[in-house]
């Protein structure tokens, strides 16, 4: 089946055309027939579009609504030269990715107007990303009335935790009032990534057995301890602003520390948001970049914020580690995947340093080799294995929409 | 309709201040102003703008260079033809307004909205300068427009419902939350605030309390993020006296009458923060001095 997989966002459209069923998934090897981007949806737009095996193409467009912007997408899927599906009516299912299903999305569903109704109960909690996924969809359901919609959760994989993992430490009123609990994110990226994990360990992902720690490291971090298949926790919380230092996040901070900035700083709520999200991370500490690339380049030049910044991640890295090796009673493995997971070896072993007491040992030359494929990293012998293994949201998100609208039981 | 593009008439403090709220909400700007130079001032003063709101963690500095990206200036109205709806924020008078409408009526095509910032003139008046009143609307952006979450949507009297709810829906895509107004002096906000900073004017004149004691007073009792004469200043006392007296004027009504001691203060040239000394004194930066007086 080939699936539309949609990726909506404020102002932009990410899709590809992915063809997979049980078997192309089973033996990996479903493929993406071609992907692109639509960005500034409300204005100039630039689209970027690249078939399987070709060089992209670039090109400027007016484009004032996202279901302009998915009429074009289809129109250059479906195009005689650049195209790579003849019409529409190839296309089986378009799968959704939308960022906060709350504590009713569980796993994946095909979508309707109540599952809708459902999602925009959630518009409170994900203001900036649910209402873009939710206009998305309509504009794909518009364009493309008659196949089936899918939506994958950011957060549905991790509402397997249990209450002493999502119930934050104030008064228990508020989760009932306002829903005020850890929910996490990057669900798909961690449930793709421990099932690779779990294949490359030959087991089955089910295994009750079986403890993952997976580390999702892109501009946007978080840790997830999973075992038997399910997420036990996870570092990122009511928002996707707890956990680890991201790009621009500042990851877990004593709240008490933000009253006192906004006192000093006469800054109000909406500052203080912004100076944590947009602010702060990387580019807070470093003063200088958000990309772990560019400050790997200035530390290795002498940069000594830039050197503090990667000291900070890594060491946040580590203790999240280390909590979830004790949250799961020690660990099979531990796997790294997002853009700096799959392509800093330094980070890595930085991560993992001082671990060996705990079983973790990396390989110092197979770490350094290890970029962009699955990889074992981990010495010989290393009683926790550690792997590179590079997330794949959207194949994900294809699976899942094969498998719902094919009536399967999910992955 | 769905506004895309925005024009904007006048690079001054509001003209600058609407153009950093439209292309931080990811609209086009056209701002047009008389000659290169004020094009050039109006370009400086979003640019140091927008660096006073990364120091106050507002926007990153990628965020500014998405937002200087999307303003360009012009010298003839004529280049808003390219916008669907336009605001004019050119100083409040009436003859100035009524020749930007009548010229922008003639450029811009006949289904796009113009919009008047004004906060005292007539809506209705500005309207019948054009040949499609229906599609002419007050926008009433507050200073300053970045931080306001407010807008009033005024009426005036030929507005239609359908330039009403575009308009409102613009106001939405700013993030600001609309408020509809039908033309009356003053609208809302400005009808509202005015007698109470005339009253607090007058506490200080008959002598019942300094204007630390009236502005601390008034914060702490109520909540308010700032006092009555401290607004005033930041306002300038000189607009200040200046809406009062329209309103007195327009209503009649003596609860409208300026306080006299705004008319004394005005011509000692004690202004407000933009001159250093109003109520309150203000060093070069625009900060309140701290006072030497007790609450």
């Amino acid at each position: 089946m080939k699936v539309l997989v949609l990726n909506c966002g404020s102002s932009s459209v990410k899709f590809q055309l992915i063809e997979t069923d049980e078997e192309l998934a089973r033996e990996r090897k479903d493929r993406i027939l071609a992907k692109g981007l639509v960005e500034n949806i409300g204005g100039t737009a630039v689209v970027t579009y690249q078939p399987l095996g070709a060089r992209p193409i670039k090109e400027t467009a007016e484009i004032l609504e996202h279901k302009v912007a998915v009429e074009l997408s289809l129109a250059l899927l479906t195009d005689p030269q650049k195209g790579v599906i003849r019409d529409r009516g190839e296309i089986g299912a378009v799968g959704h990715r939308v960022v906060h299903g709350g504590e009713r999305f569980k796993s994946s569903v095909r979508l309707d107007d109540d599952i809708l109704e459902g999602i925009e109960a959630c518009f409170d909690m994900a203001p900036l990303h649910n209402p873009p996924n939710v206009r998305g969809y309509r504009a794909a359901r518009a364009v493309l009335p008659d196949i089936p919609h899918i939506a994958v959760f950011d957060t549905s994989f991790h509402q397997t935790m249990a209450p002493e993992a999502y119930v934050y430490g104030i008064p228990y009123v508020l989760y009932e009032r306002h829903g005020i609990r850890r929910y996490g994110f990057h669900g798909t990226s961690h449930r793709f990534v421990s099932l690779r994990t779990a294949r490359l360990l030959g087991r089955p992902a089910d295994d009750p057995e079986l403890r993952l720690i997976t580390c999702h490291l892109g501009n946007g971090c978080s840790v997830a301890a999973v075992k038997g298949g399910r997420s036990v926790d996870t570092s990122m919380g009511f928002t996707p602003l707890e956990g680890l230092v991201m790009g621009t996040r500042c990851g877990d901070i004593d709240p008490a520390a933000l009253l006192h900035i906004a006192a000093r700083e006469e800054i109000g709520l909406a500052e203080v948001n912004a100076l944590l999200n947009k602010h702060s991370g990387l580019l807070g500490i470093s003063g200088l970049s958000n990309d772990m690339r560019t400050l790997l380049e200035a530390e290795a030049s002498g940069n000594a914020r830039a050197r503090l910044a990667v000291d900070v991640f890594c060491y946040r890295l580590r203790k999240y580690i280390g909590a979830y090796l004790a949250a799961l009673g020690g660990a099979d493995a531990v796997a790294f995947a997002g853009g700096i997971g799959e392509n800093a070896p330094t980070v890595r072993a930085r991560a993992c340093s001082a671990l060996e007491p705990l079983g973790i040992r990396l390989d110092p030359a197979k770490n350094e080799a290890a970029r962009g494929a699955d990889t074992e990293i981990s010495a010989e012998g290393s009683k926790v294995r550690v792997f590179v293994v590079p997330t794949n949201e959207e194949l994900l998100i294809a699976r899942d929409t094969f498998r719902i609208v094919s009536g399967l039981p999910p992955m | 309709m769905i506004v895309s593009t925005v024009g904007i008439v006048g690079g001054g403090t509001m003209g600058q201040g609407i153009a950093i709220a439209c292309a931080g909400a990811g609209l086009d700007v056209l701002i047009s102003e008389r000659n290169a130079e004020l094009a050039e001032r109006c370009v400086t003063g979003i640019d140091e703008a927008l660096d006073r709101d990364i120091a106050k963690w507002r926007h990153t500095a990628s965020e500014k260079k998405a937002i200087l990206a999307r303003l360009r200036t012009f010298t003839e109205l004529a280049a808003l033809r390219a916008s669907q709806l336009v605001v004019e924020a050119v100083p409040e008078d009436m003859a100035l307004k009524a020749a930007i409408f009548a010229e922008l009526d003639r450029v811009c095509p006949p289904e796009n909205i113009l919009a008047t910032n004004t906060s005292t003139l007539s809506v209705t008046e500005i309207a019948t300068r054009t040949g499609r009143p229906d599609r002419v609307i007050g926008l009433h952006f507050l200073n300053p427009v970045p931080q306001v979450p407010l807008v009033e949507v005024v009426r005036g009297l030929a507005t239609s419902d359908e330039t009403f709810s575009t308009a409102r829906e613009f106001v939405r895509l700013l993030g600001k939350t609309g408020v509809e107004v039908f033309e009356y002096p003053g609208y809302v906000t400005t009808r509202v605030i005015l007698p109470f900073l005339n009253e607090a004017m007058h506490v200080v004149m008959e002598g019942v309390a300094s204007a630390e004691a009236v502005d601390t007073s008034m914060r702490l009792g109520y909540g308010l993020p700032v006092g009555p004469l401290a607004l005033a200043d930041r306002m300038g006392l000189d607009e200040v006296m200046r809406w009062m007296q329209h309103l007195f004027e327009e209503l009649g009504d003596l609860k409208y009458r300026p306080c006299p001691l705004i008319r004394k203060m005005i011509r000692a040239g004690h202004l407000g923060v933009k001159s250093g000394k109003g109520f309150f004194e203000y060093d070069e930066n625009g900060q309140m001095k701290p006072s030497r007086g007790r609450p």
